[in-house]
């Protein structure tokens, strides 16, 4: 698939995981790179974006037995950009399936 | 590419590319390879699937976008001083209106608690049968009713519209000095759905108690005064009372 168009959504889907519950930098780029299949290190960039733009905090904490961690976690303005961002993908996506699906009809 | 290499040319670009905060950057993919390094992943294989640092580099944003000209700031401060004083204005007149709501919303329940307790202050108005004042006194309580939630949703608006303002004016600054523009804030207020059929249906009937008492006050006047104008047969507004 093009990289490009991956791109496009994979700051949708980092902030879908951080809706969740606060991630560091590797959990999500494992979690991305395993999912969506881009270059492990792609996703640093576009946290860095979010956490300029506001959307991200970040904090570091010692877990017992291992470096301490950055973790990322969901500004109330990431939390409202991810909602209406979210609502225009699934809008956005809803209409490229019917337009698609559409297509293989008039082939058949 | 062992992990010195990829991170002394990811460091190398960062900074051709002028971008801010590369130690924190560094650290964060010197993290990656701490994390992958203790699950078994040789140092090679974590940096080739790390990707290109050339290219990684170019993905972080640069500075130098941030660094626009002066004038361009102190125009878009200009600009919206203007605009702030115009729109502040008519935050001001949107106040007010909010005010002339609260004190009708009060003043219709003072007429309310007047009429049933046949307090009577106005002496332009002699007292009038007490079924006529309870029924009037209940319209006039549920106008009052009315008028709260229509300040209520009145209130809320002006709230909004002042943070959608503010959302608007912030970013407008954001543009003009490179910084992030965030999204714009909707004009009307969201109340949750729970809140807002609670207020429609308290609306609602009030508008219906306030209408059929009123109407119903005033029959029971007329038929009580034996005139469509009871008005004039009570004396009020400085008729002589016909008794």
């Amino acid at each position: 698939m093009n990289i490009q168009y991956k791109k496009g959504v994979l700051e949708l889907c980092v902030l879908a995981l951080l809706k969740k519950h606060d991630y560091y930098g590797y959990e999500l780029s494992e979690y991305l790179s395993k999912h969506i299949d881009i270059a492990d290190g792609t996703v640093y960039p576009i946290l860095r974006k979010l956490k300029n733009e506001g959307l991200l905090t970040t904090y570091v904490q010692e877990d017992s037995g291992g470096p301490p961690r950055k973790y990322y976690s969901l500004t109330s303005l990431g939390r409202e950009v991810y909602e209406k961002e979210r609502a225009e993908y699934l809008d956005f996506a809803k209409k490229i399936e019917i337009l698609l699906e559409d297509d293989n009809d008039e082939k058949e | 590419m062992k992990k010195n290499e990829f991170l002394a040319k990811l460091k190398d670009e960062l900074k051709k590319n002028n971008v801010a905060d590369i130690d924190e950057i560094i650290s964060e993919y010197e993290q990656h390879f701490a994390f992958k390094m203790a699950d078994g992943y040789s140092e090679e294989e974590i940096a080739a699937r790390l990707g290109d640092p050339l290219q990684l580099a170019s993905q972080f944003e640069s500075n130098i976008e941030y660094k626009t000209s002066g004038g361009k700031k102190i125009a878009a401060a200009i600009g919206l001083v203007f605009t702030d004083i115009f729109t502040g204005a008519f935050f001001i007149l949107l106040v007010v209106w909010e005010i002339i709501m609260a004190a009708f919303a009060v003043s219709n329940l003072v007429i309310a608690a007047c009429l049933f307790g046949r307090v009577n202050f106005i002496t332009k108005f002699t007292p009038m049968p007490y079924l006529s004042a309870v029924v009037i006194g209940i319209s006039a309580a549920a106008l009052a009713v009315l008028s709260v939630v229509g300040c209520i949703y009145f209130a809320l608006f002006i709230r909004q519209l002042m943070r959608a303002y503010g959302r608007f004016h912030r970013n407008t600054m954001a543009i003009a000095s490179g910084g992030a523009v965030l999204p714009p804030l909707a004009i009307y207020p969201r109340l949750p759905a729970k809140v807002n059929r609670r207020l429609r249906s308290v609306a609602l009937f009030a508008m219906v108690v306030f209408t059929t008492s009123f109407v119903l006050g005033m029959i029971i006047s007329m038929l009580l005064s034996g005139s469509i104008e009871f008005w004039h047969t009570w004396g009020w507004f400085g008729y002589n009372a016909v008794n």
